[in-house]
């Protein structure tokens, strides 16, 4: 009878055992788990920030294009020295900080950089005229050139 | 754990989102925006933004709104409604079903969308640096069962495990949290960029019901840029005569100028639209400056908006629902960011419509939080509690010194040096504070202890650690320890973040209405420490200079300690600074004396005794006071 009641008393100690190696397992899981998720974060945070910093000023330089789209309008209009050089120095100041037009004259439409308002008569898929100039910030496109395209018939 | 992906596969434009340390958040494209608009150019493989941008060239081959043909028969009323509207080839296709054609080929809806899904699978891919099988991809909730499983079909034939295909009512209900709710009636009003659509639910038990769904297929923001369009050319004709209408150019850039002003005048009373050389006649350059004020625009949109009033009543009425009995409206789509759309939805329902969530995300982060469920880890997430409200200590002058801020996450623990106040000063005493006020005694005192057994030294030597650690369960341990001595005092305070949820509130509320008048307190008190520590400085360098010093000089600053000691209970924040200042310039002067003509090179340092405290430099509360 005594001999029963150990084994029951040891069988049940063996099933503490378990649950609790079992439990021991799971929670050293996830906290190895939530250990990853912090560092992964970590690094991501890391990255993200260094790419908020490439691209800090990039708002900005995409609000200034517009006033610098309107200069350029006025010199077309109004022939004036002084004015070309206001236009001058705004251009220098965008190409100080990597701000480059999108070459488009005479060249292939090509819609990861350029943006098509619409079509007339000439070489087919040929950029025929630009309506807005586009501009590439560091390996980004900061607005897109929109030009019209050329076709056929 | 692999992620999965939450799809809104939207008519316009697409997002996705997936579930992250149990948050949801929307990952961005291989262009770093967070929407793709859903337009295709099958045969040349070219997805989103670029074939959006040369759509105008090549109409024929660009297929956008294919969400519109989805699973429907060639025959369906819609469908040949919607051939009315878009350039390029809808056929007969497999089956009946309506199919586009394509420099001869043909592709089945699926195939279209089945692009776009590989785009945004690719995309997140490369953000998430894991490859993805799994997506939860979301549906109109009028959707029927063919239309449906050709959403499925679209996912798999991009390479996902469609795990399910969810209503984009249920996930933007998903994205605030409404599964939580017992049983409520909740009206989702979707204003997007094509169409309109308003759906009820009913949720119970955690489950939704969709009661009814109406709408407006072809009514959305695009409109609205229309309107906008036409009220500038007309403003341009009444003022210069000319009509800009037939000027291609002019018009691309008034609908450029349109947009931006539509967005900005959601967060802003006025704006200006300004295109200066729009064109030119015989007289010269031509420029358009029209002032837009918000009132105006919501003058010339009402009507649109008006229009989706129609469709939320027939909603109810199918629904047989009250517009008192509706409990939650949810509000989906760019357009709703329009302070007009909510103030007509809220008039409407006679409720605040939720907002937070961005209108252009919420479906795909309910569709990713919908995956979070599937996957266990919504459910599996460990809830780990806030502090509710800053903890600090109270020190020299009752200002309360935070050290564990409001809102940070626990288990957390933060520690900090302080000193004394005195010289030989040989305890201190640490009062334990909550709240966010400036001064200690508006917080609430949690408890204090005493440390004693300081060796006696001058003020600000000592150096005295308190540390601050709350374990998971929010019971906060607050102890301090002389470094010198190496003793120790310290205090477990239970349940110190027990407060009710009204309570919180109301001390950060009062914080908040206090804020400007404890920082002037807090200000004073500052400008009084530093005036004694001043005064301090320039008494313990006059003994140490002895007989050295100039005797005016000497005289002169102790006039000064005497002035400035007599206002410090009593005297102006100005006043105080003012005085400070005068006899920080004599000390100045007394160092110059003493070091000055004869100085080697340590001659430019500050007066000697300009020790004002050790490193953290503040002091403790005194103790035996």
């Amino acid at each position: 009878m005594e001999n029963e009641e150990e084994k029951t008393k040891g069988k049940d100690e063996r099933d503490q055992c378990e649950e609790l190696e079992k439990k021991v397992l799971d929670l050293e899981n996830k906290w190895k788990r939530a250990l990853a998720d912090y560092q992964n974060l970590e690094k991501r945070t890391a990255e993200e920030s260094k790419s908020v910093l490439d691209f800090a000023s990039e708002a900005i330089l995409y609000d200034l294009l517009p006033v610098l789209d309107s200069l350029e309008d006025a010199t077309l209009h109004i022939k004036d020295e002084g004015l070309n050089l206001c236009l001058k120095k705004f251009k220098d100041f965008l190409e100080s900080y990597d701000v480059e037009e999108i070459k488009v004259d005479g060249t292939d439409f090509d819609a990861d950089t350029m943006e098509a308002i619409g079509s007339e008569k000439g070489e087919e898929n040929k950029v025929v005229k630009v309506h807005k100039k586009g501009y590439m910030y560091k390996s980004k496109v900061l607005r897109p050139a929109q030009v019209i395209v050329g076709r056929k018939e | 754990m692999a992620k999965i992906l939450g799809i809104d596969l939207g008519t316009t434009n697409s997002c996705m989102a997936v579930m992250e340390g149990g948050k949801p958040k929307v990952l961005p494209n291989s262009e770093g925006m967070n929407t793709t608009p859903s337009v295709v150019v099958p045969d040349k493989n070219i997805v989103g933004v670029a074939a959006k941008r040369q759509q105008v060239v090549n109409p024929k081959n660009t297929i956008y709104s294919v969400k519109r043909l989805m699973g429907r028969r060639f025959s369906d009323p819609y469908v040949q409604q919607t051939i009315k509207h878009v350039p390029y080839v809808v056929k007969e296709g497999k089956n009946g079903m309506a199919a586009v054609e394509v420099e001869g080929v043909d592709y089945t809806s699926q195939e279209i969308s089945a692009k776009i899904l590989q785009k945004l699978k690719a995309d997140a891919e490369a953000f998430l640096g894991e490859p993805i099988k799994d997506a939860v991809i979301t549906v109109p909730a009028y959707f029927d069962d063919s239309q449906r499983s050709a959403t499925k079909e679209a996912g798999q034939i991009a390479g996902f495990n469609v795990l399910r295909i969810i209503n984009e009512p249920t996930a933007a209900s998903l994205a605030y949290g409404l599964d939580k709710k017992k049983s409520e009636q909740i009206a989702v009003y979707d204003l997007g960029g094509g169409t309109f659509d308003i759906s009820i639910l009913e949720i119970g038990e955690g489950v939704f019901e969709v009661k009814s769904t109406n709408g407006d297929t072809f009514l959305g923001g695009d409109d609205f840029d229309v309107k906008i369009i036409n009220f500038l050319v007309d403003e341009f004709k009444k003022e210069t005569g000319v009509d800009l209408s037939s000027d291609k150019q002019a018009m691309q850039r008034l609908k450029d100028a349109a947009e931006k002003a539509k967005i900005e005048l959601s967060s802003t009373q006025e704006t200006e639209i300004n295109i200066p050389f729009i064109t030119a006649d015989q007289s010269g350059p031509k420029h358009l400056n029209v002032k837009f004020t918000r009132s105006k625009l919501e003058q010339i949109v009402d009507e649109l908006i008006q229009k989706s009033i129609g469709p939320c009543e027939k909603a109810l009425e199918d629904a047989k629902v009250k517009v008192s009995d509706v409990d939650e409206v949810v509000l989906v789509g760019g357009m709703t960011r329009m302070p007009k759309v909510v103030e007509v939805v809220r008039g409407f329902f006679g409720r605040e419509p939720h907002k937070g969530v961005n209108p252009d995300e919420v479906v795909a982060v309910g569709a990713a939080i919908q995956g979070g469920v599937l996957s266990g880890e919504v459910k599996d997430i460990l809830l780990l509690d806030v502090t509710p409200l800053t903890l600090g200590i109270e020190t020299l002058g009752g200002v309360s010194t935070p050290l564990i801020k409001r809102n940070t996450t626990i288990p957390t623990s933060a520690s900090q040096v302080f000193s004394t106040a005195a010289d030989n000063q040989t305890s201190v005493e640490v009062n334990v504070v909550q709240g966010e006020r400036e001064m200690a005694t508006d917080n609430k005192s949690l408890g204090r202890f005493v440390l004693d057994g300081i060796v006696p030294a001058p003020r600000g030597v000592p150096q005295i650690e308190v540390s601050f650690d709350i374990d998971a369960n929010g019971i906060l341990n607050v102890s301090a320890k002389d470094k010198a001595t190496g003793k120790e005092q310290k205090i477990a305070i239970q349940g110190g973040t027990g407060l009710s949820k009204e309570e919180v509130e109301k001390m950060v509320r009062d914080a908040e209405k206090s804020a400007d008048e404890d920082r002037k307190k807090r200000e004073l008190v500052e400008a009084r420490n530093q005036a004694d520590n001043i005064c301090y400085v320039a008494e313990k360098s006059l003994r140490e200079a002895g007989d050295k010093a100039n005797a005016d000089l000497k005289k002169s600053i102790e006039d000064k300690v005497k002035a400035l000691r007599d206002i410090i209970p009593t005297g102006s924040l100005d006043d105080l600074k003012s005085k400070t200042q005068e006899l920080s310039l004599e000390l100045q002067k007394l160092g110059q004396s003493m070091y000055g003509p004869s100085a080697g090179p340590s001659g430019n340092s500050g007066p000697k005794g300009g020790d004002n405290g050790p490193v953290e430099g503040e002091v403790v509360d005194e103790g035996n006071k």
